[in-house]
Parts: C-alpha cells; sequence; structure tokens
C-alpha cells in the first residue's frame, strides 16, 4: 500500500497576531470600541501566503531570522495555531518540541511530567507505562526524574522533551531550537535517533539558528523572510542563498 | 465527545494535579474539604439562630446542604476561568482538545463536593434527620449540578482568555446569585415582589434538584425536575457551542 503523496500540506496559509499593546483587554472598552464600530486592530501578519509539501520521509530545515516565522511555521504544522487564512493539512501523528519546556508543569517532577506530556501527546497510560524507563533512560535523568522540573536546567528540560516526544516513533517530528541547547553527547544522541526515524519513514521538521545543524540534518531547507518564503530547495543551496544574505543585511 | 474520550487518562491526570497542587501545602490537606462546609455551618447557624431567625426545622443540614452546593458551583466557575489562562504552557505547545481543561477542573469539583458528603452524613447522624430512599436520586442531582457547571464553565473559560475583566466581573456576580439562591434562607421569606428573581434564578433549580432528597426526603417534584434539566441542557448546549466557536482564537491570546 503507497502511502498518501504528501504528508505535510499548506495551502496559502496565513498567520495574524493582533498586537499585545493593541489588544483589547477589557469589556467595557471592547464594547465601547464595537459600538464606535471602531474595533481595529494592528496586525502582523506572522506568515503570508505559505504554500508547501512535505513528502513522507523527508527533512527539511527551517531557516531565517528572529521574527521571521519559523516558531508560527512549526505551530501551524503541529496543529496548535489554526491558520487565519488558507488550509493546513497534516496526516498522521506529530510530536512537536516546541521550544524549551514543552508541555510541562513546572511544580510536577520529570516522572509526572513523562506522563502528563505524553497524554498531551494523545498517548494513553498504559502506552506510556511500557516505556517509562526507556524514555529516563535516554534522557540521562536518572538521579532527577522525582525532583520538580522548575529545577531542570534548559538543557535538562530539552533532554526530558525529546526523550518523551521520540519515545514512539511519529508520522512528523517537529524541532523548535531544541538541539541547541543539549550538550554534544545528546546532541549526538538526538542526531542518532533523527537517523534512525527517517529510516522508519519519518518526516523531520527542524528550525533552528544554526545553519550547520540544518545543513547536517536536512536535505531541504525553507528560508522564511518576514512570513514569507524567500527560498525552497536543497539545503545546500537554500543556505548559501541565506548566507549570503545575512552577511550583506 | 469521541476525540474528548481518547483523551480520558489525560482528563483524570488533569484533575489529580489539580486536587494535589490544591492541598500541596497545607497541612490538613483534604481535610479541608470536609471542614470548611461544617464551620461554615457553625457560623450561619450561630448567626440565624440568634441574629436573624427563620422557621426552618432543623436548620443545619438545610444550611450545610446549601453551602456544599455553593461551594461546588462558584469554585467551579471560578477554576474553570483560569484553568486556560493557567494551562496555556501546556496547549500552546502541544495540539490537545482545550475543553479538556475546564472538563478536569469541573471534575476536581466534583470530587470536593462528593468529599463534603462525608460530613454532610454524620450531621445527617447527628441530629437525627431521617434519611429516606429518597437520597438514592442523590447520585442524579450531583450529576445535573456537575453537567449545568460545566456548561457555565465552558461558556465562561475563554471568555476569561479574552477578557481579563471577566474574572472579576464573575466575582461580583457570584456574590449577586449567592444572594438571589436560597442557599441559606428559606423561600418563604423572600417578600411578594422579588419572589420572581428568586423563581426563575435557574441555579435556584438545579440547588433545589440538589436539596431535596437529602433536607427534604423527597424525589423532586417533576416539575421542578424539568426545569432543571431544561436549564441543564441549555447551560451544556451554549457552553459547548461558545467553547467550539472560540477554540480555535484561544492560543492567540493566552
Amino acid at each position: 500500500m503507497s502511502g498518501p503523496p504528501e504528508v505535510i500540506a499548506l495551502d496559502d496559509v496565513s498567520v495574524c497576531y493582533r498586537l499585545a499593546k493593541q489588544r483589547i483587554p477589557s469589556l467595557k472598552e471592547y464594547a465601547i470600541h464595537w459600538m464606535k464600530g471602531a474595533l481595529a486592530y494592528e496586525q502582523l501578519w506572522a506568515l503570508q501566503e505559505v504554500s508547501l509539501s512535505v513528502a513522507p520521509g523527508e527533512s527539511v530545515g527551517i531557516v531565517g531570522r528572529n521574527g521571521a516565522g519559523k516558531s508560527t511555521l512549526l505551530k501551524v504544522i503541529s496543529r496548535v495555531l489554526k491558520p487565519t487564512r488558507g488550509s493546513a493539512d497534516v496526516g498522521g501523528s506529530v510530536a512537536p518540541i516546541l521550544e524549551l519546556g514543552t508541555g510541562f508543569d513546572h511544580e510536577l517532577t520529570g516522572y509526572e511530567n513523562i506522563y502528563l506530556n505524553a497524554l498531551l501527546l494523545g498517548h494513553t497510560r498504559k502506552e506510556i507505562d511500557e516505556k517509562v524507563d526507556s524514555i529516563i533512560e535516554f534522557s540521562g535523568l536518572e538521579e532527577f526524574i522525582l525532583s520538580p522540573v522548575r529545577n531542570y536546567s534548559s538543557g535538562m528540560l530539552a533532554r526530558l522533551g525529546f526523550a518523551i516526544a521520540t519515545a514512539w516513533v511519529p508520522d512528523v517530528l517537529i524541532l523548535d531550537e531544541v538541539l541547541s541547547v543539549g550538550d554534544a553527547r545528546f546532541l549526538r544522541r538526538c542526531e542518532a535517533q533523527m537517523q534512525r526515524f527517517q529510516t522508519e519513514g519519518s518526516t523531520l521538521l527542524l528550525a533552528s539558528h544554526s545553519v550547520e545543524a540544518v545543513r547536517e540534518n536536512c536535505e531541504r531547507a525553507i528560508w522564511l523572510e518576514r512570513g514569507r518564503v524567500e527560498a525552497d530547495g536543497p539545503s545546500g543551496d537554500v543556505l548559501d542563498q541565506y548566507m549570503r544574505f545575512s552577511e550583506s543585511g | 465527545m469521541i476525540r474528548l474520550f481518547r483523551y480520558r487518562d489525560l482528563i483524570w491526570t488533569l484533575v489529580a494535579r489539580d486536587l494535589k497542587v490544591r492541598y500541596r501545602r497545607s497541612a490538613i490537606g483534604f481535610l479541608w474539604t470536609m471542614l470548611q462546609p461544617l464551620l461554615m455551618m457553625v457560623v450561619l447557624t450561630a448567626v440565624f439562630s440568634t441574629l436573624f431567625r427563620f422557621d426552618v426545622p432543623n436548620y443545619p443540614v438545610y444550611a450545610l446542604a446549601g453551602i456544599m452546593f455553593w461551594n461546588f458551583f462558584s469554585q467551579s466557575i471560578t477554576a474553570s476561568m483560569n484553568s486556560l489562562r493557567g494551562n496555556a504552557q501546556l496547549f500552546t505547545k502541544v495540539p490537545v482538545p482545550k475543553e479538556v481543561f475546564p472538563i478536569a477542573t469541573v471534575i476536581a469539583g466534583v470530587i470536593n463536593l462528593l468529599l463534603a458528603l462525608v460530613p454532610l452524613f454524620a450531621i445527617l447522624g447527628l441530629t437525627g434527620h431521617p434519611i429516606r430512599p429518597s437520597i438514592l436520586f442523590l447520585p442524579v442531582a450531583i450529576l445535573l449540578a456537575s453537567l449545568f457547571t460545566l456548561g457555565a464553565g465552558l461558556l465562561l473559560s475563554p471568555l476569561a482568555v479574552f477578557f481579563h475583566d471577566i474574572v472579576e466581573t464573575v466575582g461580583v456576580l457570584l456574590t449577586l446569585f449567592m444572594y438571589l439562591t436560597p442557599i441559606f434562607y428559606p423561600m418563604s421569606i423572600v417578600p411578594e415582589r422579588f419572589v420572581w428573581a428568586v423563581r426563575f434564578n435557574p441555579i435556584r433549580s438545579v440547588l433545589e434538584v440538589f436539596r431535596d432528597p437529602i433536607y427534604y426526603g423527597k424525589i423532586p417534584p417533576a416539575s421542578h425536575l424539568t426545569v432543571a434539566i431544561v436549564f441543564t441542557a441549555l447551560a451544556v448546549a451554549v457552553g459547548a457551542a461558545a467553547f467550539r466557536k472560540s477554540t480555535d482564537r484561544i492560543p492567540f491570546y493566552v
């Protein structure tokens, strides 16, 4: 049986944030503005008319400056944000690691957070029971697993998040700046894990400031600039263009 | 609904966390849930048997049933309004149906309500209040109260994300409704010209269905039950519709 031709299909996706200072926080002000017919917000389009498709098993790096829309794009693909316009179809299971401390309750212990986080990802308690030991082992946090995660360093949080998200082979693995905080040894284990997933047909999406991380792990790269796709193609070419742009600007 | 069933383990984990967090820093922990309504009952009984006298036989039981219901309702509503804002760290990082947060909050409230049944039955025994077979209707009454509260929580939790003032506004409204609902006073003292305000208060209809089997030892009359069921169905329908309509916008505001 052949799979679908694409695991991620974004069609003309735009995402609009209302700027925080323009957001109307009180009911009274809202009513006043509404009656005046002046409910105009200052809009920030974090993504504009982004169309792209990703085939199963592809590894795609996303580069761009701060605020270019990388995290927003990954949130749309993770199904955390619904696009303001356009459509986003993502097939199969998604394991997103968006920023640090992803889906953790900082008052709970590492052990409790393994359950909480994996349940949020849609796994059942029984599935987690089977994996919890290997998650702890992979994270290398045996000594700290019964401490509240508020005491964890950012590297430890990243290790725990990665260990949970990759305990099950996902159809799409999404990493947002996660690799930048782990130590060298953990980084090697992550990369080995990602390569194993690739051979099993998982799709990888990796956003990073580090051009090197994308070059090493991704065959394809997408360069975002002000919410639009500036370039999309083989990672060598796109990264060269991006670096030339960064150095000139 | 089917989607939520898949997340049942998550809901239970959130309930356990709610209860754990609530009692973590308290020395006697969940005993507070049982002690607090009892202490309130003592205060109300002292006040209303000396300062203002009502003609309510076995007033402590009447008041305790009312307090239990009101604590459940008002605490669940307040906690629901914080459930989305407080869990933003979770649902902005992982795709999860956001209904699980208010649902877990209300379930935690139900568990507290069930715990408070222990002192209630103790007081029923101590005061020699007759317990009739109609007490078996109580689970139905609690289910109605839970669904009614869930409906209100589903409506208010996204509103609290969009408009922060809602939390304070609802706090004031809860105080108003506490007086518009015959929690600690009997219907008979309500002045003629205000009776309509109490009678058409949806919260009161659900309260009476809860208190009838406990205090009066009767199954609520069909007419009262119908009104309570209609209000509950309405609350759930409105709450669920409002939540569904706003769910995609929530991550942009937290």
